[in-house]
């Protein structure tokens, strides 16, 4: 896996996908449809994928998180009562076995000083390419808790709600907001260029 | 949470860039975003950002084919022996099945294992050291293959049924260690086989 990696479109599977395609496909792996869950397994991998490395940041462990949480949804299907979305059940799932991942993989230190420190790297005058953007971007959220990047990345990437992301991560509404309030002032310090003059 | 109509204001916008907020938080930051010119900058740059998080994807490496391994890999929930003996019955029964009257010979093998497979205290994991007479390969048919065809694919290749329908509908099978490389390609040419795999070690 490689978040640095040539920047392209998510992949058509995650895009096409409805969330009535998505039920009736769980439909069919209740009834053990193997060619179903593998259709699902395509449209949730890479939104799993990318929410799971923001969380263990370790390729290996991601599919092997990944992996198990798809086998959970397999295994418990018949679970799924509809009450929530079903990306919410699958998410908080991945959710959970990253949190025991993390308790074998610990997340790397923080730097604190991050909020204060002034970035050595250009200046808002320079022109950033769109490939250095995407670098320093992820570079700027590598400097973020799991926690931190998670509810970006729900919300920026996967366009999800704060009351979804609070259930995804089992904590309150304000805990979500408040995360996502000082990522941005995270983000702002460790981005170069324009983008982050607004804060 | 925050207290001030500015504070909360900003604290909702990325969300409110996104789409995702309630008529309610969406009434508030818009009144707010009104009058604000440092709140307006700061939904520009918040769309800016989404655009460039939604143009990143990490590459992954597909993990279903290990993914499907385990999944076909484990033993399907073993029903009692009244069912498996009834399921067995039900299968002889089968007009496909009972044209096939002059293999009766095989049917009574296959019998067997069923019986003997159902009567395991336990199941073997597929990790367990392989030793003679165990599943060495595991198999899958399409849905619309019929036993003969099973059967065939068995003879062709040399295989002994050793267990299965495991959950996923897959079959475990033992061929000589030496004879496997062979038996696995005749399985793969099968029209009938829709996975041949070797269980207990790296493809040949």
């Amino acid at each position: 896996m490689n978040l640095l990696g040539a920047a392209r479109r998510p992949q058509a599977d995650a895009r096409r996908s409805s969330g009535l395609e998505e039920r009736e496909l769980l439909e069919r792996v209740r009834e053990r449809d193997l060619r179903a869950f593998e259709r699902l397994y395509r449209i949730y991998q890479p939104r799993l994928g990318r929410f799971l490395f923001n969380l263990v940041q370790r390729p290996q462990v991601v599919e092997e998180v990944l992996n198990d949480t798809m086998m959970v949804v397999w295994d418990t299907a018949d679970s799924f009562r509809g009450t929530s979305k079903l990306s919410t059940w699958i998410f908080s799932i991945a959710y959970r076995k990253a949190i025991k991942a993390r308790l074998r993989w610990p997340d790397p230190v923080e730097d604190q000083t991050f909020d204060t420190r002034v970035s050595n790297d250009p200046g808002p005058d320079e022109e950033l390419d769109h490939q250095r953007l995407h670098e320093a971007l992820m570079k700027a959220m590598d400097q973020l808790s799991s926690d931190h990047r998670a509810v970006v990345d729900l919300t920026y990437f996967h366009g999800m709600g704060y009351r979804e992301i609070a259930d995804i991560m089992n904590c309150p509404v304000d805990t979500v907001k408040t995360r996502m309030f000082h990522a941005r002032r995270r983000l702002k310090a460790a981005m170069p260029g324009s983008l982050f003059d607004w804060l | 949470m925050a207290d001030e109509p500015h504070d909360q204001a900003e604290e909702l916008l990325p969300w409110y860039a996104t789409g995702q907020l309630d008529a309610a938080d969406r009434a508030l930051v818009e009144k707010h975003l009104a009058s604000c010119a440092r709140c307006q900058r700061q939904l520009t740059a918040e769309r800016a950002l989404i655009h460039e998080f939604q143009s990143l994807t990490p590459e992954i490496e597909t993990g279903w084919a290990q993914l499907r391994g385990r999944i076909v890999a484990r033993p399907r929930s073993r029903p009692r022996l009244g069912t498996a003996l009834a399921e067995f019955w039900e299968l002889l029964k089968r007009p496909a099945v009972a044209t096939l009257a002059t293999a009766q010979v095989a049917f009574v093998a296959i019998g067997a294992t069923i019986l003997q497979w159902s009567s395991q205290p336990t199941y073997v994991a597929l990790g367990s050291a392989p030793v003679a007479g165990s599943a060495n390969v595991i198999v899958m048919f399409r849905p619309e293959a019929r036993e003969a065809d099973l059967r065939g694919a068995l003879a062709t290749s040399g295989a002994a049924l050793v267990g299965g329908p495991t959950e996923a509908d897959a079959y475990l099978l033992h061929v000589p260690v030496n004879a496997r490389p062979a038996a696995l390609e005749k399985l793969r040419k099968d029209s009938n086989v829709t996975l041949a795999q070797p269980i207990d070690g790296p493809a040949e």
